[in-house]
């Protein structure tokens, strides 16, 4: 079990709304916060430098100038220029969860989205949250109040998994409407029905976002732990298929086996981050590796 | 071919097989609903297993089926008949008669085990699958069938004397023992009305029926009827190749040494394919001591027989025992025959020259010596004078020809002692010879007394090789004209005799050792050659000259064999003809002298027998000696007490041969034996051979277990994967 228990699906699962889970989750994170390493445009003035060729000259304090006659820049403390788009896919498949006391896909999913958003906000960083499945469902622009996470997650709460996976949809809503360079968080388990996915992710790495995949997949679709005759039905649409559990699962594993490595080696050739995330994995083990590799990039 | 079944009221039991069907139907689980995310990996694995899997869950489900459906098809005890079998198998109880086939070729080995194993172990089933209310009896098949007893319920006294059998290396005639079996089921009035069957445990071979025959018979109340036949094939229709030797022929032939033998083999094949370079063994002594002498190869045609000659000059003289053999096959007991002969040993001859001449062809003795004295002759002659003769000693020799001698009677003492120990005297006579005196001189010795010369026709004169004398009667089973065979009589018969000496009619009466013999007559009928014994040996008189002077023998092809013959038969070396191997279970004789008696006889199996083994070889006591029916193939020695004590006699010793009929292993027509014993209504052959013949009945449980076992482990392995 792990040390600190409220970062346990399995307890989180307990929880009865998002916003109580993103306090545990973000309580048990804390430790791992940061201070923004940007300096940029913010209120609270810093200190003065003296001007050197390729400062923006929109920073000149002409006052200083008058005075001293000599160019000086302002400089700014807790100001930040980070903007991250989290991108959560709320289709019929996140739905699903193996396991009475375990979260749905999309609970999990949202979970960490949520909690990525307050730690992001926490540090002036701006969150913004677009919801999907096979079309927009919903977006919020990014922004770094405090204010901004509750609406962040009330929209979280309030979406359910229904619909297909299309996540081409939201990925291309991205590129159209986020011209500035951010970093861009996807919480999906892929079963998209284009299987260009990964090539629509590329895309938006190419444009230099900082593109992180969060790969969410319960056990029993690792695993396949069925033995039994079952019918096994589609949870995006009407297919369905009878099979015996033991029967089949060594052509299962086999073939999840290999879209998951290909998924892997697609993500490494964009420079895509990538995290397989169990829904019964604890939420810490997800977001401290993700903190720590934006504390790498921004350095 | 119709299916029946011993026990038909199991095959209810065959309702079990639809087990597997019921439990599928009414057990099946259902399947339960699950939504699930992945689906498209479930259908791929679903589209790459489908085929596997309903081929999987199709042997399944046969492999159960099947398993149920032998075990209880086993205890239903099915088997396949011809229609005409099924039609005519007999309704009520029969009276049985089991006969077992004991002959030589049931020693042949198929699969590791003998026929007769194999025919022992049908008969046994055939006997436990008697009914309780069917009566039994047993014939056992070989040289002589055993008379059975009357068909009786005493099944546990039937299975011992069963298990009692042994196979014998005779010859054994099935015709008469199914004869024999048909007698005993004649015999009951109580069980007249009864079926009569006779089972026939056998190899099937040609040679042991004789379809020539009646078949058999059984006396009924309403008269003769034939009795259903059942032949159980111990070959299971299997072809029996065999190689073996079936005859031997020994003969001296002293063109290849002074003990040389000709050996003519006669080999025969029962394959269907030619046998060639077969290798022929020739071994020498007996036990450890005994040698290879020499290896020949032989070619046999398929089917049919081979003649071999091959030659062995033996080192030594006396009673020999040497051994013919083949590479052991399948049918070993006709791979080697013992053969005991009689190796003429060297004899000692003095040559008494009566009318020496130094021109040879005027000699007396030289053409007797230069026959004597030949390469390839046994006997070491020394020539003396006439003249010589008072100083010579006799007790040197083994025999002495007197060859136109004219006063023996210095020496006739020594030589009556000379034959009376053994020895052997020759005597030609010639123009040195009075008659009269000769009587008077040697007395008895002479086989007849001497009479006058008669001259048949005067050599040289005109027409006298017209009016010569021949010899005109020969007792050519006499031992000393044992080698004049066919043409080479001719050198005998076409000699041309001018001039011999007549004898007087014998008025002598003495015992019966005493008589004189003649065993050549010239034509007239006055004897040309006369055998005499005198005490242990023996006296020739030979009526004519020895040269040419008297008759021209000694330039004919005859003259040098007969005067070796003579010379080996006078000294004791040319017994009687050995008798030829005995076979198996036949009558053997054993001649004694007086006060001597068959003590034990020692077996090839190296056993001695006495006392009461003696008698279940057949032995009994005669006047002369003994007879015994031995069984068991090979060299059987005799060990003789007399006064002196016990020893083995090497001249008693004789060889006992396997039935060479036994050899022929070709298969009888299945067709023709039941034609012969009354078609298919009556008679049919169990086995897989039988197969062809349209009527066998073939049991088939035991292929229904073994194929339920197999669906049983085949059942485990797919579940196991």
């Amino acid at each position: 079990m792990n040390g600190k228990p409220l970062l346990d699906p399995a307890v989180l699962a307990k929880l009865g709304g998002l916003k109580l889970r993103v306090r545990a989750i973000t309580e048990g994170v804390l430790t791992g916060l940061h201070r923004s390493p940007h300096h940029g445009q913010s209120v609270e003035f810093a200190e003065h430098r003296e001007y050197a060729p390729g400062d923006e000259l929109r920073h000149l304090d002409w006052k200083a100038y008058g005075k001293f006659d000599r160019y000086y820049i302002k400089r700014y403390e807790q100001e930040t220029n980070l903007r991250a788009h989290l991108v959560v896919d709320a289709s019929g498949s996140m739905g699903f969860r193996g396991s009475e006391d375990r979260l749905t896909k999309l609970e999990y999913a949202s979970a960490l989205a949520a909690s990525m958003a307050w730690l992001l906000v926490r540090q002036q960083d701006a969150a913004g949250l677009l919801i999907a499945n096979d079309k927009v469902l919903r977006t919020i622009p990014p922004r770094a109040a405090a204010s901004h996470v509750s609406n962040l997650v009330e929209a979280l709460e309030q979406s359910t998994p229904a619909g297909e996976t299309r996540l081409g949809a939201a990925l291309d809503w991205l590129v159209e409407n986020s011209r500035r360079r951010a970093v861009v968080a996807v919480f999906s388990d892929l079963l998209d029905a284009d299987p260009d996915v990964m090539k629509r992710i590329a895309q938006l790495a190419k444009r230099k976002h900082e593109v992180t995949l969060f790969h969410v997949l319960d056990p029993a679709e690792l695993e396949f732990p069925y033995d039994d005759p079952t019918l096994f039905t589609s949870m995006e649409d009407g297919r369905s298929v009878e099979a015996t559990g033991r029967d089949v699962r060594r052509g299962y594993l086999e073939e999840l086996n290999r879209w998951l490595a290909e998924v892997r080696r697609a993500a490494a050739e964009a420079d895509v981050d990538y995290a397989l995330c169990r829904t019964d994995a604890p939420l810490d083990a997800v977001l401290l590796p993700f903190i720590a590799r934006r504390a790498r990039h921004a350095a | 071919m119709n299916l029946q079944f011993l026990n038909p009221a199991l095959l209810w039991g065959l309702l079990a097989a639809s087990l597997p069907l019921v439990v599928h139907l009414l057990f099946r689980r259902r399947a339960r609903p699950l939504a699930f995310p992945a689906i498209d990996f479930i259908l791929r694995a679903r589209r790459q297993t489908e085929r596997r899997l309903r081929l999987k869950r199709i042997l399944l489900f046969a492999a159960r089926t099947l398993v149920l459906a032998a075990i209880a098809l086993a205890i239903a005890r099915p088997k396949l008949e011809s229609p005409a079998a099924a039609a005519e198998a007999p309704r009520g109880p029969s009276a049985v008669a089991i006969v077992l086939d004991a002959s030589g070729s049931m020693s042949y080995r198929l699969g590791g085990r003998t026929l007769f194993e194999r025919a022992k172990e049908d008969a046994a089933a055939a006997l436990a699958s008697l009914g309780a209310e069917e009566p039994a009896t047993l014939v056992l098949c070989g040289a002589i069938p055993t008379p059975p007893e009357p068909p009786g319920f005493e099944r546990v006294a039937l299975r011992r004397a069963l298990d009692a059998a042994e196979p014998t290396a005779a010859f054994a005639d099935l015709t008469s023992c199914v004869g024999v079996a048909a007698q005993a089921l004649s015999g009951s009035e109580a069980q007249a009305a009864m079926g009569k069957r006779i089972l026939v445990a056998t190899d099937m071979t040609r040679g042991a029926w004789r379809l020539d025959q009646p078949p058999p018979m059984v006396r009924g109340p309403a008269g003769p009827v034939r009795p259903e036949v059942v032949v159980l094939d111990a070959a299971r229709g299997a072809a029996l190749p065999n190689a073996g030797i079936l005859a031997v022929d020994a003969q001296p032939d002293p063109s290849v040494g002074p003990r040389g033998f000709r050996f003519q083999v006669e080999l025969g094949s029962s394959g269907s394919e030619p046998l060639k370079d077969l290798p022929l063994q020739l071994r020498v002594g007996s036990g450890a001591d005994a040698k290879t002498a020499l290896r020949a190869f032989a070619d046999v045609p398929a089917a049919a027989s081979a003649r071999k000659s091959v030659a062995h000059a033996f080192p030594q003289g006396g009673p020999t025992t040497v051994l013919l053999s083949l590479p052991e096959d399948a049918l070993a007991l006709d791979d080697a025959r013992p053969l005991v002969l009689d190796v003429p040993r060297e004899v000692r001859a003095l040559i008494v020259d009566g009318a020496p001449s130094p021109i040879k062809l005027r000699d007396e003795a030289w053409f007797v010596e230069a026959a004597l004295a030949s390469s390839a002759s046994p006997v070491r002659p020394k020539l003396i004078d006439g003249e010589a003769l008072a100083s010579e000693d006799l007790s040197g020799y083994d025999v002495v020809f007197l060859l136109n001698v004219r006063s023996p009677g210095v020496k006739g003492a020594e030589l009556r002692r000379l034959v009376e120990r053994g020895g052997g005297l020759f005597i030609g006579l010639g123009d040195q010879i009075d008659p009269d005196r000769y009587g008077d001189e040697l007395g008895d010795l002479l086989p007849l007394p001497l009479h006058v010369v008669k001259t048949a026709a005067e050599r040289g004169a005109p027409g006298a090789e017209a009016r010569a004398a021949h010899v005109g009667e020969v007792a050519w089973d006499h031992p000393a004209f044992g080698i004049f065979q066919g043409t080479a009589r001719e050198g005998l018969l076409g000699a041309r005799f001018f001039r011999y000496v007549l004898t007087r009619p014998v008025s002598r009466k003495g015992n019966g050792a005493e008589v004189s013999k003649v065993i050549a007559a010239f034509d007239d009928g006055a004897p040309a050659l006369v055998e005499a014994r005198r005490g242990a040996g023996r006296v020739l008189l030979f009526t004519s000259s020895v040269d040419l002077e008297w008759n021209d023998w000694a330039i004919r092809t005859s003259f040098l064999p007969a005067m070796q013959r003579f010379a080996a038969l006078l000294a004791g070396a040319l017994e009687e003809r050995r008798e030829p191997p005995t076979v198996a279970g036949a009558e053997k004789r054993i001649p004694l002298g007086d006060g001597r008696k068959v003590a034990a006889l020692v077996g090839p199996d190296g056993r001695e027998r006495r006392g009461g083994q003696l008698e279940a070889e057949g032995f009994e006591e005669t006047g002369a000696g003994a007879t015994v029916r031995p069984r068991l193939p090979g060299l059987w020695q005799v060990r003789v007490a007399d006064r002196t004590g016990e020893r083995l006699d090497p001249k008693l010793a004789f060889a006992v041969w396997a039935d060479p009929r036994e050899s022929d292993t070709r298969r009888l027509a299945e067709g023709e034996l039941t034609a012969w014993l009354g078609g298919e209504k009556v008679a049919r052959i169990e086995g897989e051979g039988g197969k062809s013949s349209g009527g066998p009945a073939i049991p088939l449980w035991s292929i229904l277990l073994v194929l339920g076992l197999a669906a049983f482990f085949a059942e485990g392995l797919l579940v196991a994967t």
